[in-house]
């Protein structure tokens, strides 16, 4: 299958004051075209870190990073890149509307094409009614729901989502799964992480796990899903790779 | 190219529905009724000294709007974390931060020019005409002033909070507003390396004097004459072209 995103002997490491911490050692990552990639580590494994890597929010220190061929260090090969943040705080004195009319209008969209995809993608994320109503008066929820929209706004064809389903309740959790799902069997790249195993293993084609910024395995979802059927659940396998490595 | 416009609509939305302009609006309104009724206590030619208190007045509060807007763009963006979806459009740090001083000027000489028309009806009910081309160059001045604090902001802001930016800024705007004159009399009238320094400083630091023609509106002193606005023009211009220049430098390297 063709790779679209690809991480090589990625490391990184903050320089916090007079000590140094290692966030990222040595990763290596092969997405292709088409799949849904869910990277899983507990917090502070780094997860966070290869995303602003990958999208050249950090400087690269060490390795490579490409996306569909190109080199990640031009702002170009963000054209066709969607990105949905951890915790953003959207200006609360704008509407989700004009938040994402802004954000358009930066990745150049045509305002007759862009009125059109707000209308779609506010139908997307049930924000319809909300659509002109000012950001400041949203809950968490639907913030979260405003920042996934925002990540579709260019129609990306790879799509990077750190933590999407945190702070959802469980009814917004599925939805954000199904949409997910839906976006792949529409032809998108899907890179998301999350620190939650039972979201990873219920949509992920295939899985990385970080764990203090290594990547102690990586494969199919299935072939960890094998461990399962051995009355392993990927929980247990994933506490159980942690505890080895350390 | 294409964030520019973008990212000044939404500024300028969001300055219309924070509601700090319209309360400075109408102290400036209060403050100028007061001012214009000092005939009440026996002033000579109050409409002169309405004019003065009032153009100083528009310049000041604008003052304060770009001050405020402008310290408030990138640290706001990196407190919300909403500069890493910013980041993650096809748009550089520095196309970031000139399209930031460009909201915050649209902003600031916006807001400048709805005072100054306040100001300009003030005026004319007490004085009963103006020069027009004066008042017009006093308008230029005031965009060219305007446009000059935003870079100055925006620079200190990639490095400094909020609240130091904001007391630095207007303490540098009182200092050389207050004490500019000196410093040129004293570097011409002191010898050696004090003499240089004082030279140098004089060179390097913003001039916001020279935006002031207060006096010269006052007294209505007559138009200046094109050269010396086109002379402060290439100055605006090249100082903030420096400003930005170094503020897309350090914010380029800003670890986010
Ligand atoms: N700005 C920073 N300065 C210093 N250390 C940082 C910074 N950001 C993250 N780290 C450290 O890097 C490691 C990885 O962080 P992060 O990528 O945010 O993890 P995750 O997203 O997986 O929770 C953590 O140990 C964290 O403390
Ligand atoms: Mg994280």
């Amino acid at each position: 299958m063709e790779q679209i995103l690809s991480v090589k002997n990625l490391s990184y490491t903050y320089k916090a004051g007079r000590v140094n911490v290692k966030a990222l050692d040595d990763l290596d990552l092969e997405i292709c075209r088409g799949e849904i990639f869910g990277f899983i580590g507990p917090n502070g494994a780094g997860k966070t870190t290869t995303i602003k890597l990958i999208l050249n929010i950090l400087p690269l220190q060490n390795g490579k990073i490409k996306i569909s061929g190109e080199d990640s260090s031009k702002p170009k090969t963000r054209l066709k890149v969607g990105y949905m943040p951890e915790s953003a705080v959207y200006s609360r004195y704008l509407t989700p509307k004009e938040l994402l009319y802004m954000y358009g209008r930066i990745f150049g969209i045509r305002k007759s094409l862009l009125k059109q995809r707000i209308s779609e993608l506010l139908a997307l994320v049930d924000l319809e009614k909300e659509g002109s109503r000012l950001i400041g008066t949203f809950s968490k929820g639907m913030m979260q729901k405003v920042s996934f929209a925002q990540s579709l706004i260019n129609e990306p064809s790879v799509l990077i989502l750190d933590e999407p389903t945190s702070g959802l309740d469980p009814v917004l959790r599925k939805k954000m799964r199904e949409t997910i799902l839906n976006l792949r069997d529409a032809g998108k790249t899907i890179f998301f992480s999350s620190h939650e195993l039972s979201e990873v293993e219920l949509i992920s084609d295939k899985i990385g796990i970080l764990n203090k910024g290594r990547l102690l395995a990586t494969g199919p979802t299935k072939s960890f899903m094998g461990k399962k059927e051995e009355g392993l659940s990927l929980e247990n396998y994933f506490l159980n790779l942690i505890k080895e490595k350390q | 190219m294409t964030a520019i416009c973008p990212i000044v609509f939404a500024t300028i939305k969001e300055f219309i529905r924070r509601k700090d302009f319209y309360v400075l609006l109408i102290l400036f309104c209060v403050l100028l009724t007061i001012s214009s009724m000092q005939n009440f206590f026996q002033i000579e030619n109050v409409s002169r000294y309405v004019r003065d208190v009032g153009y100083s007045l528009t310049v000041f509060f604008s003052f304060l709007i770009a001050v405020t807007v402008s310290a408030g763009q990138l640290p706001r963006e990196i407190e919300n974390k909403t500069v890493y979806p910013l980041l993650a459009k096809p748009i550089s740090r520095r196309m970031v931060v000139f399209s930031k001083f460009c909201a915050s000027a649209a902003v600031s000489v916006l807001s400048f020019l709805l005072f100054f028309i306040a100001f300009l009806a003030f005026d004319v009910m007490k004085t009963g005409g103006l020069n027009p081309l004066l008042f017009a160059q006093a308008a230029i001045f005031g965009t060219l002033f305007l446009c000059m604090v935003c870079a100055f902001v925006i620079f200190l802001s990639t490095f400094m909070t909020f609240a130091a930016n904001i007391t630095v800024s207007i303490l540098t705007y009182l200092f050389i507003t207050g004490f500019s004159d000196s410093l040129r009399d004293f570097s011409i009238y002191t010898k050696g390396a004090a003499a240089i320094c004082s030279e140098i400083v004089y060179y390097l630091i913003p001039h916001f004097d020279f935006f002031n023609i207060r006096i010269r509106l006052t007294h209505e002193w007559g138009t200046l004459p094109l050269w010396v606005i086109a002379s402060v023009g290439a100055y605006t211009v090249t100082y903030s072209f420096f400003l930005l220049y170094f503020a897309g430098v350090i914010f380029g390297r800003k670890k986010l």
